[in-house]
């Protein structure tokens, strides 16, 4: 193996279980998640020089949502008309937030609650909330991996704490209510 | 209890506070039972975030079709014509042949300005963006903090070997916030930190080396401005927009 593969394999692959579940977070697909994690690998790798002894995790996770984020908008522009079966059926497995009682109480079995709430939330409160509690990614990370500013980060981060807490809240207490 | 409190309550229990700031909070949270209740929900979601999102890691057969990949990868990137995607640097550079070839010393220093030339600049838009990048993550954004210019303007005296333009600019919007030392291409540079809305904006300034400045440019989503006055290089780096940026380096400009 050369140098450089071998210094890649140091330096960043041992990220690519945040990279993947990033990704699965992001895209709430698995098979998204697949192909977008391959394609941000190859491509991290194709550009290694430019991490230059830098924060290895917050450089692929950058990569991954750059990836992430093109293979969206080229989906949304090939997708005018959305294939509902295939795609519905890959978003059940994180996805929840359809308002029928009896779907959800099915989901409710199957999926830990909290996850399907951050599941539910909106895309930019979802990755700095995964950013920061599964990856434990302090703030500079993060707004280096979501290119904002840190104050932003800092707001985001309160606003998704807070809506997360909110639907939290509605569902045990509802539940409490559904017991009486 | 309002927004900027809670904000900071977050940044303390995110560990993002310095000590002087968490013992303040930590005193606040002796009287304040809304911070306390607050404090203990963030707590709660983090422990069921935790616990409850599932920790997966890679699937092993995606793990593979990777490995295969960068295999692939390498290989094509060590064959003599490699796709063109594949990295082409690791192959001797064509002009090390022509060089070699001539033997002419002018023409291999001609060749090296031309080459080398591009990716100084190149290198120079890359540290300066870490150096920006770097200034906001960390405490050393400024070194003195003054936002008087008769403060800031004496005390690179001593520290740097050049006099950079400073002037707070408060009415226009661009507030000055201080003044640090950092290094852009291996040598000490003046920076001048302005405050514009949200944004930070830092001004580097160095004695300008061979080579010449490049052009305006955006890296990373990040502006970098360049211009030259006498001998002084600078470059005034923000996530701000063209415009705003251009405004401040137009102010600078008129400064006498």
């Amino acid at each position: 193996m050369d140098d450089r593969r071998g210094r890649f394999e140091a330096q960043v692959l041992p990220h690519l279980d945040a990279a993947y579940r990033y990704a699965r977070w992001l895209t709430r697909s698995s098979n998204d998640a697949d192909d977008v994690v391959q394609e941000a690998t190859l491509r991290a790798y194709r550009s290694f020089e430019d991490l230059r002894g830098a924060d290895g995790k917050a450089w692929l996770l950058t990569i991954v949502r750059n990836c992430h984020l093109t293979a969206a908008r080229q989906r949304q522009r090939r997708n005018l008309m959305p294939l509902p079966e295939a795609d519905d059926e890959q978003a059940g497995e994180l996805i929840a937030g359809t308002p029928d009682p009896q779907t959800l109480a099915i989901q409710r079995d199957e999926l830990r609650t909290l996850q399907r709430l951050l599941a539910a939330l909106h895309e930019e409160h979802r990755e700095v909330l995964v950013l920061r509690e599964i990856e434990e990614m302090d703030y500079r990370q993060i707004a280096a991996v979501t290119n904002l500013p840190i104050g932003t980060v800092m707001s985001r981060l309160a606003r998704a704490r807070a809506a997360l807490r909110t639907r939290w809240l509605q569902e045990t207490q509802g539940e409490c209510n559904g017991l009486r | 209890m309002g927004c900027a409190e809670s904000l900071q309550l977050q940044a303390y229990f995110d560990g993002e506070v310095d000590p002087a700031a968490a013992g303040a909070i930590e005193r606040h949270l002796e009287t304040c039972v809304e911070c306390r209740a607050l404090l203990q929900d963030l707590h709660a979601l983090r422990t069921l975030l935790r616990e409850q999102a599932v920790p997966i890691g890679i699937p092993a057969d995606l793990r593979g079709r990777i490995m295969a990949s960068l295999d692939e990868e390498s290989r094509t990137a060590v064959a003599p014509r490699g796709r063109p995607s594949a990295p082409l640097r690791r192959s001797r550079p064509f002009w090390i042949g022509v060089i070699s070839g001539v033997g002419g010393g002018a023409l291999a220093a001609a060749l090296a300005l031309l080459v080398l030339a591009p990716m100084l600049k190149g290198s120079l838009v890359t540290s300066l963006v870490a150096d920006h990048t770097r200034s906001l993550m960390s405490s050393h954004l400024i070194d003195v903090v003054s936002t008087d210019q008769h403060t800031v303007k004496p005390w690179f005296a001593g520290r740097v070997e050049l006099s950079p333009a400073v002037a707070d600019f408060a009415p226009q919007g661009y507030r000055l916030l201080g003044g640090r030392v950092d290094e852009v291409q291996h040598s000490n540079a003046a920076v001048v930190v302005y405050q514009h809305g949200k944004h930070v904006i830092n001004v580097f300034s160095w004695v300008i080396g061979r080579g010449g400045l490049p052009q305006d440019v955006t890296r990373n989503g990040y502006h970098l401005a360049f211009w030259q006055d006498g001998n002084l290089a600078y470059c005034a780096v923000s996530d701000t927009g063209w415009p705003e940026l251009h405004e401040l380096v137009g102010l600078l400009q008129g400064i006498k």
